[in-house]
């Protein structure tokens, strides 16, 4: 009976609704996608290509600012350091933040909300109000400029971050389960790992992908807390931005752009389509 | 081996008392059926003999061991929810093997148990479903499937049934009853639906707000139920019930608006008391002396026929076997045993036995 109804009522407003709406996420796409679009463009120009005015789409191509700019920067050597600190920091936050969001979700003890609530908030101070901070603790271990570093320092936001998705996540699957999977057998670890740890896959899958992708991107800590060895493709970025000897490499600076973007992209069209998959059949209930 | 005695339990959370001193002895291999309105601490009673809560006072043991602190999966209990919480990522196969997997049993062995717990439930079919690709029937069988293929000491059932359908239900009712026979493994079976209790269980414990109101054998609830509460709760339709002083002469009841009732068998209680009276609707006869009612509702089921009547303003249920030739409009006149006539005192809710 609502079947029909819903069915009679889409008929209806299907002429002005589906148009809007499509016309809507066209807009989205446009305003999302062009500057990463500009970018890629960007770094397939001649120098002199690239300020033209009007600004022009027709160009011969060349992936000159590629071969010549990236040795000389060190881009190889940065890119490893992003994948190893987002890596790194993207799985000790999962780790971590999972377990912590499922105490949230499911142990009964006074005052743990407060403590989730207050995590939460710590988040509001804003982060360069931290890096300095960070960065003299950072200095007074004798931790400067290492990998390890930057994955803490990432950990502190990622953390709660991934705290809190799964807390959710967590919060939405009965609690039947992992009592009868104690009653099975299983320590309350046990449950937690047999059981919802396998259900909630795809959730951990799509956090940990955001987590990673956060702090693939993050620049101010990085900028702070890393110098030269450990140092990230963001900061690479800045530095071309801001290179006040030779004016910035705007070349330079949208073809190591479009590489750092580059992988992302990737891996979010390799598991897309696994993401989606485990979002829709999320409906766990026994 | 499998006995359960629960002394003196009481639970509260925080502040919050639910559950106010409660001890029932379940000897090994009994069907024992909770049954009590929702929120009377049914499950939160189960759950502390599963483990699952913590006991605030008193002591559970199974066999002779307290097991108050040993942790749920230390306890050798099943338990079957109402939601049936099975593993959403596992076959049924993998739902059945999962303890005793964790038992480390021989894997020859754990299929060998799985397949015969499977056929004795029908489930071979289903074995390499998962969950989702089942019906609610099919779940619910899963579910028990998972807790028999364990051999238990005790199974927990949660309101097992509650989720299906109402010819389902009274199909899984005669299942379990016969799985019961069959197993002879103790029981603890938690439901709102007393019929349900009634025809499942060696023996029923009736809770109210936290407390046993009574335990005993089903028709023994039945036939004398010991206060108000077990009398209103056990029996469908329920059982009527007219308030009033006891006369004189002891032989009726005087109602609150001065109509004196004559009591068949007379109220066997001081004169003066107040007392409520309760006969069940099946025990009422038509005759042709009795107490005078007109009759204003007739619904017949075809095996028999519910009559609501109306007695100076009260409504008094009558059920007759078969089928009544009585007109709505009618006055006709009805009358009950001295047996089936049960006496409670009102002010303590207590019945009054016959000297
Ligand atoms: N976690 C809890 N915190 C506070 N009160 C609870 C909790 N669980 C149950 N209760 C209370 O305990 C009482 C018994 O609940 P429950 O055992 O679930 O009842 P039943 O299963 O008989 O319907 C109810 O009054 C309920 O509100
Ligand atoms: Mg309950």
């Amino acid at each position: 009976m609502s079947a029909t109804l819903t069915l009679a009522g889409r008929r209806r407003k299907r002429p002005i609704g589906r148009y809007v709406r499509i016309a809507g996420g066209i807009t989205a796409c446009i305003m999302f996608l062009f500057p990463i679009f500009w970018m890629v463009l960007t770094s397939f120009k001649m120098p002199r290509d690239i300020f033209t005015t009007p600004p022009t789409f027709f160009f011969t191509p060349t992936i000159e600012t590629y071969t010549s700019y990236l040795q000389h920067a060190d881009i190889p050597n940065r890119m490893l350091n992003t994948v190893i600190v987002a890596c790194g920091a993207g799985l000790i936050s999962i780790a971590a933040g999972s377990m912590a969001g499922y105490a949230l979700a499911r142990i009964k003890v006074k005052g743990l909300a407060t403590m989730g609530a207050l995590i939460l908030l710590s988040r509001g101070v804003p982060p360069i109000a931290l890096a300095v901070p960070m960065f003299l603790v950072a200095r007074n271990l004798g931790l400067t400029d290492k990998h390890i570093t930057l994955i803490l320092a990432y950990c502190t936001f990622l953390i709660p971050y991934v705290m809190w998705l799964m807390r959710g996540f967590f919060k939405a699957l009965p609690e039947e389960l992992e009592e009868s999977a104690m009653l099975d057998g299983c320590s309350r670890f046990g449950a937690f790992f047999r059981i919802i740890v396998p259900i909630s896959l795809p959730g951990l899958l799509s956090t940990l992908i955001f987590s990673v992708i956060l702090a693939w991107e993050e620049l101010l800590f990085a900028l702070v807390l890393t110098n030269r060895y450990a140092s990230t493709i963001p900061v690479a970025i800045a530095g071309i931005a801001g290179d006040s000897v030779n004016g910035a490499n705007w070349g330079a600076l949208t073809a190591v752009g479009t590489l750092t973007v580059l992988p992302v992209v990737v891996f979010a069209l390799l598991v897309q389509k696994w993401l989606i998959k485990g979002l829709a059949d999320g409906a766990t209930k026994g | 081996m499998g006995a359960v005695d629960i002394r003196g339990v009481r639970k509260s959370y925080g502040d919050h008392k639910v559950m106010h001193g409660v001890s029932i002895a379940i000897p090994d291999g009994e069907f024992v059926a909770l049954v009590g309105p929702s929120g009377c601490g049914k499950s939160t009673l189960l759950r502390m003999i599963a483990g699952l809560e913590e006991i605030t006072e008193g002591d559970i043991l199974i066999g002779d061991r307290v097991i108050n602190d040993v942790a749920p999966k230390d306890r050798d209990i099943a338990m079957v929810f109402q939601n049936y919480a099975l593993y959403p990522h596992m076959s049924v196969r993998k739902n059945m093997a999962f303890a005793l997997k964790l038992r480390r049993l021989p894997p020859a062995e754990i299929e060998k148990r799985v397949r015969s717990v499977a056929e004795i439930l029908s489930l071979e079919p289903l074995l390499d479903r998962k969950p989702r690709a089942l019906s609610g029937g099919q779940r619910q069988r899963v579910a028990m499937g998972r807790a028999i293929v364990r051999d238990p000491q005790v199974f927990l059932f949660d309101e097992p049934l509650s989720n299906l359908d109402a010819k389902l239900r009274v199909q899984m009712r005669s299942e379990l009853k016969e799985l019961h026979q069959r197993l002879g493994t103790t029981t603890v079976y938690v439901t709102h639906d007393q019929i349900e209790a009634m025809t499942l269980a060696n023996r029923v414990v009736v809770m109210n707000a936290g407390r046993v109101e009574q335990v005993g054998a089903p028709l023994e609830l039945y036939d004398r139920p010991d206060n108000l509460f077990v009398a209103a709760f056990i029996g469908s339709p329920p059982m009527n019930f007219l308030q009033g002083a006891v006369t004189e002469d002891r032989s009726g009841l005087t109602l609150p608006d001065g109509l004196v009732l004559a009591v068949p068998g007379g109220v066997y209680a001081s004169a003066g008391t107040p007392v409520t009276i309760g006969i069940r609707p099946e025990h009422f006869t038509i005759a042709s002396a009795g107490w005078p009612v007109a009759v204003s509702v007739i619904e017949p089921t075809g095996s028999e026929t519910q009559i609501s009547t109306r007695l100076a303003g009260r409504t008094l249920r009558v059920l007759i076997r078969g089928r009544t030739a009585v007109e709505p409009g009618e006055t006709i006149h009805i009358t009950a045993e001295p047996d089936n006539i049960h006496v409670f005192d009102t002010q303590t809710g207590l019945r009054i036995d016959r000297r």
